[in-house]
């Protein structure tokens, strides 16, 4: 049942969208200097800043594959990730940060993050399940509500639409003695979200191919009626599988918060587009969470790309620019991969007669 | 409400049309998707969709002054209206605030004028989104077509308007240049996703997502960069001559009749388009049923390109009219507008006709909310929310039809498990 990775198309479309988008950057910004750049740039350091920056879309992208496996289109991805990342500063900020930093308070943060992201799932699966809503239109609602109410209460919080300050983070875990060699000693040091990553891709990856309910879930989205002459309740497994969604969301929403410390909710909100670009990476990635997060890590090592190359001040190099190359190669992935094979069922309702 | 109905099940079925997505096609599944959404809008009367649109609002309403209700006891104030054991003080009184919200809309001429200014914006949007709707395809990125056109514009009216008299003929020449430029432009950025759409199968939904971020990081970019105010700290252009600014018809506020009533010939213009040609039905056609269009001898994959450049244009034309209307300049955080717009056009069942009243109520929640802001301290993103609130209410019209029935309403009996399951 386990569909390959990336099938060799796919492949191939990413090799020539990053080609493309190196291309480009040549292009626009000009020769030589700027592979130089890149070169200079990627260390472990970068390497570390770029798997904090998949943390937030391979999340999504896992959550995405979970939910629509069970036969319900989430696309309130983006929606589920501001909302993590809201209530964990918020959670933070209620818990008094302030005073000195207390060890388990990002851990109780990123509980409130995913308790908030899971009700709002549940209430997704319910408008989905039980009012068999339009699954396009209800998670482009997700997305807009939490759009407008993360910095609705931000403001009645704070006063305005992002959090004051540095609220608190993460603070990273290095494995003792290990991450005291010299040169390679940062491998051994990780932020927690990046590692809870690390465990989630297998870990999830064995959920969906090895286990009975990883089968139920690929029969509710494929064949829910002979799931449901078997005898298993199609609806309660559709319910997992979007309840699970909003966990993901949850970790990777407050995972991205707790690495700032705050929440941003001007313009697209901080999440800025990540939720969106985690559905493109499970595509890609054809259902499969390691080949989502393959995807997510490449998306997400352009990203911390720009930040890095604008932070070399000799360089000028335009960041708006360089910030809209994940989108653009995005488009470019899109119009190459195209079709995916979907769950047959997925963003149909499914009744089962009394 | 999730009972155990699924385990007593004998025989089942799926309830959506047809399972036949089996080509091996992820996106032409979701494709179906919106044509089976099309379908049941299609399907219901008249009369239905006005009802669920309004029950909608009316939920939303509600749910949002839950809301307010709520956080009034989060947020902090010196004379809290409402006090709780348990919870404390509450700050936000819902009523008040939706009194406010007409009075603020209403209550003045110039009030009036800044809600009939947002109802043309609105018009302009919710038309965009509606083109798109109408032919099946769900257009997300009018923001982003109205942010370019509205770049287009202002370049253009900033060039041009050095070459024409300051006189109504210079009027005359340059705002319509302006606003066919802003409309050409935004109907390229709509005719991109089109084309996706059509001959590379990639998702509307996504790619026109993808392209607002692009759109707003490229016209910052230019305006930063280039073309913008480079002596400003702010990223944006020049201000537009008076000669290309629309004239307002309202003291104390923006608002252009001129404007008001080009949008809503337009929005005829449209609704004539599909109920009297045979374009406008070919391009209906092609989205719903693409395989039934192209038996009839249609080219649905052009006339997905050609309702999405429409989509486009009219995104486009939006962001000419915030130019010449609104901001007299091309300036970094554009509102909402094309979010705004999807809003509309749902709550109008993506009627033309329809959007005109649908634009009208977002219009006054817009100016309205200004004034629970200053006068109130409630935060005006709550319109944000209710946009979104009335999205969702509507995508469930079975919703209504269940609490209907749980009320004695409908045909059928109640059922004997309340009334939740059919």
């Amino acid at each position: 049942m386990s569909a390959p990775t990336v099938t060799r198309r796919q492949g191939l479309a990413i090799g020539a969208g990053l080609l493309g988008v190196l291309a480009l950057g040549l292009v626009v910004d000009g020769g030589r200097q700027f592979v130089g750049e890149i070169a200079d740039v990627v260390s472990i350091s970068y390497l570390g800043s770029a798997l904090r920056f998949t943390v937030p879309i391979a999340f999504a992208a896992m959550g995405g594959i979970f939910a629509e496996k069970s036969g319900v289109i989430n696309i309130g991805l983006e929606g589920l990730l501001i909302v993590g990342a809201f209530s964990s500063i918020a959670t933070m900020y209620a818990l008094g940060s302030d005073s000195v930093p207390i060890e388990p308070n990002p851990w109780l943060a990123l509980l409130g993050a995913i308790l908030a992201s899971t009700l709002i799932a549940l209430l997704f699966a319910i408008v989905c399940i039980e009012f068999k809503a339009d699954q396009i239109i209800a998670g482009l609602a997700v997305w807009l509500i939490a759009l407008g109410a993360a910095p609705f209460l931000s403001v009645v919080i704070w006063d305005r639409r992002s959090s004051p300050g540095n609220v608190g983070t993460f603070s990273s875990i290095s494995i003792p003695g290990l991450s005291s060699l010299p040169g390679v000693g940062q491998i051994f040091e990780f932020s927690p979200q990046v590692l809870l990553l690390l465990v989630a891709v297998p870990v999830s990856w064995y959920l969906l191919n090895r286990t009975t309910f990883g089968m139920w879930l690929e029969a509710s989205g494929e064949d829910p009626k002979s799931l449901d002459t078997a005898g298993v309740d199609v609806r309660k497994v559709r319910y997992a599988g979007v309840l699970l969604s909003g966990v993901y969301c949850g970790i990777g929403g407050a995972g991205w918060a707790l690495n700032v410390g705050q929440f941003t909710g001007t313009g697209d909100t901080m999440i800025d587009g990540r939720g969106w670009i985690g559905l493109t990476a499970y595509l890609i990635g054809n259902y499969n969470p390691v080949g989502a997060f393959l995807a997510s890590f490449l998306f997400a090592a352009l990203d911390a790309l720009q930040i890095e190359l604008q932070q070399i001040a000799a360089y000028d190099l335009s960041s708006t620019l360089v910030g809209i190359i994940p989108y653009v190669a995005v488009l470019v992935v899109l119009t190459f991969v195209g079709r995916t094979r979907m769950p047959s069922a997925a963003g149909e309702h499914y009744d089962s007669d009394e | 409400m999730s009972g155990d109905g699924g385990s007593g099940s004998g025989s089942s079925s799926s309830s959506s049309s047809s399972p036949s997505s089996g080509d091996g096609s992820g996106d032409g599944g979701w494709r179906e998707r919106g044509g089976a959404t099309l379908d049941r809008l299609v399907d219901a009367s008249a009369a239905e969709r006005v009802a669920i649109s309004l029950a909608s609002l009316v939920f939303a309403l509600v749910v949002g002054a839950v809301l307010v209700f709520v956080s009034g006891f989060v947020a902090e104030c010196s004379s809290p209206f409402i006090y709780l054991p348990g919870l404390g003080y509450g700050c936000y009184n819902p009523l008040e605030m939706y009194w406010t919200i007409l009075e603020g809309a209403f209550g003045s001429f110039t009030d009036l004028g800044q809600t009939l200014l947002q109802t043309t914006l609105l018009l302009f949007t919710g038309l965009s989104v509606a083109v798109a709707f109408r032919a099946g395809l769900f257009n997300i990125g009018t923001q982003g077509q109205m942010v370019l056109g509205a770049l287009a514009t202002a370049m253009t009216v900033l060039t041009v308007g050095e070459f024409v008299p300051d006189t109504l003929v210079g009027s005359l020449v340059v705002i319509p240049i302006g606003i066919v430029v802003g409309g050409f432009v935004g109907g390229v950025w709509g005719m991109i996703p089109g084309l996706m759409k059509a001959y590379a199968n990639a998702h509307e939904v996504i790619t026109t997502i993808m392209l607002n971020f692009v759109a707003a990081g490229v016209a910052y970019w230019l305006v930063q960069v280039h073309i913008g105010d480079l002596a400003s700290d702010s990223v944006q252009t020049e201000p537009i001559p008076g000669v290309a600014r629309l004239p307002a018809s309202i003291d104390g506020s923006r608002f252009s009749l001129i404007a008001l009533v080009g949008a809503l010939a337009i929005a005829v213009g449209i609704a004539l388009l599909y109920s009297r040609t045979v374009i406008g039905y070919d391009l209906r056609t092609s989205g719903i049923q693409e395989a039934a269009a192209e038996y009839g001898g249609v080219d649905a994959k052009r006339n997905v390109v050609t309702s999405m450049t429409l989509s486009g244009v009219l995104g486009g034309i939006a962001g000419a009219i915030y130019v010449t209307m609104v901001q007299y300049r091309w300036q970094a955080g554009i509102p909402p507008l094309g979010f705004d717009g999807i809003a509309v056009s749902i709550l109008a069942g993506n009627n033309p006709i329809g959007v005109i009243p649908a634009a009208l109520l977002f219009g006054t929640l817009k100016t309205g909310s200004v004034a629970v802001d200053l006068s109130l301290g409630i935060p005006n993103e709550l319109v944000e929310v209710l946009r979104g609130l009335i999205i969702l209410f509507i995508a469930m019209p079975e919703f209504f039809r269940l609490l209907g029935k749980h009320y004695g309403f409908g045909s059928e009996p109640v059922a004997t498990d309340g009334g939740e399951r059919r």
